[in-house]
């Protein structure tokens, strides 16, 4: 119980303090750059709406720091986010919500089938040392998780779009197409998240090779591992069941947190392929100046991360009781 | 006495540990040839990396090994140019970030009790809040994001993981009988901090150095990328800004964007393999097994 | 982060007006068995789904295909009149009354006869919501009233023969009989547009806007394109694959390459970019080394224009001219004595012998310095357009060789705009919106009420240009409808832009057009310009769309 209250008062002071960063970055820049946006909406949107915006962006300055704070922090806890221009004038939450199922299905399932195949690999890399695998993979995934995203997405887009034209190389689906639940429409989907999703695979599971290699590696060297092997237990059941569990854990609370970044969308990535998802769509917010949309995804981001890892934690204390006391 | 000890100890067993281990060997090359690059530029750019003066979208020549932009630049010349940039980003970056986690994560584990609280909880929430999008959103307000300032946004978010690594590796350290012996002398803190404590930590403290470096090469260069660093910089991600404006790949300049990559891929590469084996030195269990036998031999 | 058109420049200085959107609104399209026309139109932004033709963004979505105007002016045509909703119109009263003879015969798309009363109230609404007067013709206009059944007069409180364009050709007719239930017209959504002009809205998404023909339409016959689609695009990359894709047969893209990019991927793609205004250096004449009219000179002399259109913009956007007549599209104005002024246009040595003659001095650096101070300037541009920006660092390098240092500062588009308006710059580089002769652009740059002072903003005039004898010139040519005296006009203003540089032109700005000649037949070309090509320009496009024909 004692271990679930830290856990959580620290994921209620890091949302506090991630809002808090909000609030402060547009007053501590030079010149307001806010302001300029607040002129274009003038006159144009409700009274209420401006009201809001000036909050978040402190333009009014008769309000004291302090009660547009609280003010600010109002309108976070009940996701009053303002109006987006980018498509104006729907709400922040509107044009959020449209991107959402881009990057969780793009990010989300790259990054959930990069960890399990990492894991797997660096696991058997860790129980056959010295081995085909053990020798190359380290190297080769040091290196390539060295790569920027971004280069990678390039590389692929001109060698398998343009140089092989195997697949289209922008956006989410054809522009045309009509959105609809059919086989044609869904293959359309597919077919164009195949060169992203692949650039997500490659550049991340090398993380997880390395980190289930070390952490299997330790493992490995436990008595109770010895024991298994010298009680002539079938190899695959220790390395599966008994070594792989526990080297597992240490690495769930990455693997939330990653989770939890999914809903940032893999930036750059969303950014080389056009991929209409919320890392492009922040890339977006900020070339046009759309504050509001740029508030409003990075809080987002950061309360996807944080609870992440909240329930990463939990669930580590779970299967393994010796957190709660070290902790 | 003991100080100067381990410090003169240290370039032979650099040198050793190198020899011995390929992935640091490889690694050092890389920075070593960069480092080059960065400090004498000009001896190695045929061409003034700025000048728009050749055949726009010229093909790979003698006089031009990487081609033209479709300004008329020397792409090989930018490439070389854009070095000194991203190795400079690196070890200022680098080297801030590593002053910082080393002081808080030392004196976390070192002071205990309230301050190690403190200081903890500020680590971890800094740990915790997404890093890049909170770049992207404190240059999104200013646009444009210089050098310098490029520098102190990257330090102010890249500290907090070496930070956490350190106090746990001093955390262990902390009660180990030299350590104990030194206080009970009556030594000072200052002392013991940096004679007995700071010592056995280099390699982790390296291997920070060089992952802090790491990121900030990527993150920097992934903000020039989509054009928020300052346009008329002669950088790697600069170049790849210009060249994804221009569809330097649909548009048949293909070495214009991948180059200026590779580079990066080779810088970020280097780091990364430096940074692995100091990762070994610190946690001796993660060698590969040949190289441990050979050196039971020795 | 590529160039937009010139809407979306406009679109960040203008308001926006609130609007919802209709959402999945049944598609009438696909009736005909044709397929439809898809146009590729990047904007940087999800369509608004609102059809208010009295915004500066929204207009070009419904202005010439929805709505229509009572002539339509050609820019490209020398001001070429082709009457639309108004048969015929006569100048009368010294030039201050405008008499438009009204179309019969013209329906609304939802079936109600169209009349002269529409036009009189459309006038008099903008009257009532200065917000909606984009081109501001109540500033000259006095009253505007019906006169008999089809006749609308215009009354003016002065002389002024260029309003004709914004009258006759800025603003579109919308119907009294919904218009008139309309609570605000300045933010009420307008989600379904009724117009007289040949398409009609059948759906609009944030993604996609589709119009379809308006089978009673008053040109008999037309349109022969039933559908159109404007999918909205977020980034240019996304659009100009499309196009390159061959999705698309008429484009409005800036396409980097675009010979091996677009034309060559398939047959009968092709390009044409007619200029119509100038992208400028705007010299501070109020304060600084710019002030000096040696300096202006200078940095002119010193510009090789075609190299900034090479390299800056692949050749698309012509080298211009100091005299400020964009050719080829307004040759027939040109004056041959201030081109012969104008001398060759680059000419470093010159540009270097006006400095020295002006009291500077070459220092080691290579860089000229007067009473100690370097000769040193700070150009700004909008950072958004990358190609602006390129176009800078030439300049930067090409002036340098002149001995002038000039820094770069590519701004957020929003400090950029509010720094060009209130003339807080050195040099800025911009463009006006320009109009169908040369006289608009030259009034934009120079007429002295359109100024401000330092620091609060000026619509246009930026650099803060000021003279009694070029304002009582431009007056004199709002009072005329002599082609001659008109032409003597613009040769006397052109030797003034020789002689005084208060703008510093560097590239025509061009509209950008792609089209594929082997879908669909009746494209504007260098040879029958017909009409602006541009997908923003309005009511432009509207007048291309009828034009066009299916090939298969």
């Amino acid at each position: 119980m004692r271990f679930l209250a830290r856990r959580l008062g620290f994921l209620l002071i890091a949302l506090w303090a991630a809002m808090t960063v909000n609030f402060l970055i547009p007053r501590l820049m030079p010149g307001n750059p806010a302001e300029a946006m607040m002129g274009r909406l003038r006159g144009h949107i409700n009274p209420a709406s401006l009201k809001a915006l000036e909050v978040a962006f402190g333009i009014n300055t008769h309000q004291s720091l302090i009660s547009s704070y609280f003010a600010y922090l109002n309108n976070c806890v009940h996701l009053n986010f303002g109006i987006s221009l980018l498509d104006f004038p729907e709400p922040v939450s509107h044009v959020i919500a449209q991107a959402l199922p881009w990057s969780l299905g793009l990010v989300g399932v790259s990054t959930i089938l990069g960890f399990l195949i990492g894991t797997m690999l660096g696991a058997v890399a860790a129980w056959r040392r010295g081995g085909a695998l053990d020798s190359v993979l380290p190297p080769v995934f040091i290196v390539i998780s060295a790569f920027p995203y971004f280069f990678l997405g390039l590389l692929f887009i001109w060698f398998f779009g343009l140089t092989l034209g195997w697949f289209p190389i922008l956006g989410g689906y054809t522009e045309t197409a009509t959105p609809s639940l059919t086989l044609g429409f869904i293959w359309n989907i597919i077919d164009h998240s195949i060169l992203p999703a692949f650039t997500i695979l490659i550049t991340s599971i090398g993380g997880w090779i390395l980190t289930m290699r070390n952490n299997m590696i330790t493992v490995v060297a436990e008595d109770y591992v010895k024991m298994g092997r010298a009680k002539g237990l079938k190899p695959r059941r220790i390395l599966w069941q008994y070594a792989g569990r526990n080297a597992l854990l240490p690495n769930l609370t990455g693997f939330a947190m990653s989770l939890g970044f999914v809903i940032s969308g893999a930036i750059l990535v969303e950014y080389v392929f056009n991929y209409p998802g919320l890392g492009f769509l922040l890339l977006q917010a900020v070339e046009n100046e759309d504050f509001p949309l740029m508030q409003a995804l990075f809080l987002l981001i950061t309360v996807a991360v944080l609870v992440a890892i909240f329930i990463a934690d939990i669930a580590t204390s779970l299967l393994d009781p010796r957190t709660r006391t070290t902790s | 006495m003991r100080a100067l000890r381990v410090l003169l100890h240290v370039p032979g067993r650099v040198f050793r540990f190198m020899r011995r281990d390929k992935k640091a060997a490889t690694g050092a090359i890389i920075l070593f040839v960069l480092l080059v690059l960065t400090a004498f530029p000009t001896w190695f750019t045929p061409h003034d990396p700025a000048a728009e003066i050749y055949t726009p979208g010229a093909a790979v020549s003698w006089s031009h090994l990487l081609g033209t932009t479709s300004f008329g630049q020397d792409v090989f010349s930018q490439v070389i140019a854009g070095t000194r940039q991203s190795v400079m980003i690196a070890l200022i970056v680098g080297f801030f970030c590593t002053v910082i986690s080393v002081i808080v994560g030392i004196s976390a584990a070192y002071m205990g009790g309230i301050v190690d609280d403190g200081l903890s909880l500020l680590t971890d929430v800094v740990l915790v809040i997404p890093t890049f999008p909170l770049i992207i959103v404190i240059v999104g307000y200013l646009k444009s994001a210089g050098f310098w300032l490029m520098v102190f946004v990257l330090v102010f978010t890249g500290w907090s993981y070496g930070a956490r690594q350190l106090r746990v590796q001093a955390l262990s350290l902390r009660n180990r009988d030299y350590l104990l012996a030194a206080k009970a002398r009556g030594e000072s803190s200052w002392y013991v901090i940096t004679v007995e404590l700071i010592p056995p930590m280099t390699s982790l403290i390296v291997a920070n150095f060089l992952g802090a470096a790491l990121y900030a090469v990527l993150a920097s260069a992934g903000l020039q990328f989509v054009g928020l660093g300052n346009l008329n910089a002669e950088s790697w991600g600069t170049m790849l800004y210009w060249a994804q404006n221009n569809e330097a790949l649909q548009t048949g300049l293909p070495l214009w964007a991948l180059a200026p990559g590779v580079a990066i891929a080779i810088l970020g590469s280097g780091l990364a393999l430096l940074n692995y084996a100091f990762d070994e030195v610190a946690n001796p269990a993660l060698r590969p097994v040949r190289a441990m036998k050979k050196r039971r031999v020795a | 982060m590529r160039r937009k058109s010139r809407v979306g420049l406009l679109a960040s200085t203008l308001a926006l007006v609130a609007s919802t959107c209709v959402m999945g609104m049944p598609a009438i399209a696909g009736a005909s068995g044709q397929t439809p026309l898809n146009l590729d139109n990047e904007q940087g932004e999800l369509w608004p789904c609102a059809f208010t033709p009295f915004n500066g963004f929204d207009a070009m979505f419904s202005v010439g295909t929805i709505y229509e105007t009572l002539d339509f002016v050609n820019a490209l045509q020398n001001s070429k009149v082709t009457p639309w909703l108004a048969t015929a119109y006569a100048w009368s009263n010294n030039n201050k009354t405008l008499t438009f003879t009204i179309r019969s015969g013209v329906k609304w798309t939802d079936g109600t006869p169209f009349s002269a009363a529409d036009v009189a109230y459309t006038f008099n609404l903008l009257k009532k919501y200065p917000a909606l007067d984009l081109n501001a013709v109540w500033s000259v206009l006095s009253s505007v009233k019906q006169s008999g059944s089809n006749k609308v007069v215009f009354d003016f409180s002065k002389s002024a023969v260029p309003y004709f364009y914004y009258v006759a050709d800025q603003v579109p007719i919308v119907p009294e009989h919904i218009w008139s239930k309309i609570k605000n017209p300045v933010t009420d959504p307008i989600a379904k547009p009724v117009g007289t002009g040949g398409y009609e809205l059948a759906s609009c998404t944030p993604q996609n806007i589709k119009w379809t023909a308006n089978p009673n339409y008053w040109q008999k016959g037309l349109p022969v394109v039933k559908t159109l689609n404007m999918p909205a695009f977020l980034s240019n990359n996304t659009a100009n694959e499309y196009l390159a894709q061959g999705s698309s047969a008429y484009g409005a893209q800036f396409i980097p390459n675009i010979k091996s990019y677009f034309v060559a991927k398939k047959a009968g793609n092709g390009y044409w970019f007619p200029p119509v205004a100038n992208v400028s250096l705007f010299p501070n004449l109020k304060s600084g080394p710019t002030a000096d009219v040696a300096v202006r000179e200078a940095i002119s002399y010193g510009l090789n224009r075609a190299a900034i259109s090479k390299i800056g913009e692949y050749g698309y956007e012509p080298p211009a001219s100091q005299t400020g007549v964009v050719a080829p599209t307004f040759k027939a104005w040109s004056s041959s004595s201030a081109t012969a002024l104008a001398g060759k246009g680059y000419d470093p040595a010159k540009a270097i012998s006006v400095l020295k003659a002006d009291g500077y001095k070459m220092g080691s650096d290579g860089f000229f310095s007067k009473n100690g101070k370097e000769l040193s300037l700070t150009v700004i541009t909008n950072g958004g357009y990358s190609d602006w920006v390129a176009d800078m660092q030439v300049v930067s390098q090409q002036l340098a060789k002149v001995g002038i240092k000039v820094t770069v500062d590519g701004a957020a588009a929003s400090n950029f705009t509010t720094d060009v308006l209130n003339g807080q710059f050195q040099l800025a580089y911009d463009v006006e919106t320009g109009g169908p002769s040369p006289f608009y652009e030259m009034r934009q740059w120079l007429y002295s009420k359109n100024s401000a002072a330092i620091g609060s903003p000026a619509p246009s005039n930026w650099e803060r240009f000021s003279s009694p004898a070029v304002d009582a010139l431009l007056n004199q040519y709002g009072s005329t409808t002599s082609s001659a005296t008109q032409h003597s006009i613009i040769d006397k203003l052109q030797t003034i832009m020789v002689q005084q540089l208060p703008v510093i032109p560097v590239l025509e700005e061009v509209d950008w057009f792609q089209y594929n000649s082997d879908e669909y037949s009746g494209f504007p070309s260098a040879t029958n310009p017909y009409a602006q090509p541009g997908l923003y320009n309005v009511p432009d496009w509207g007048v291309v769309v009828l034009h066009l024909k299916p090939k298969k």
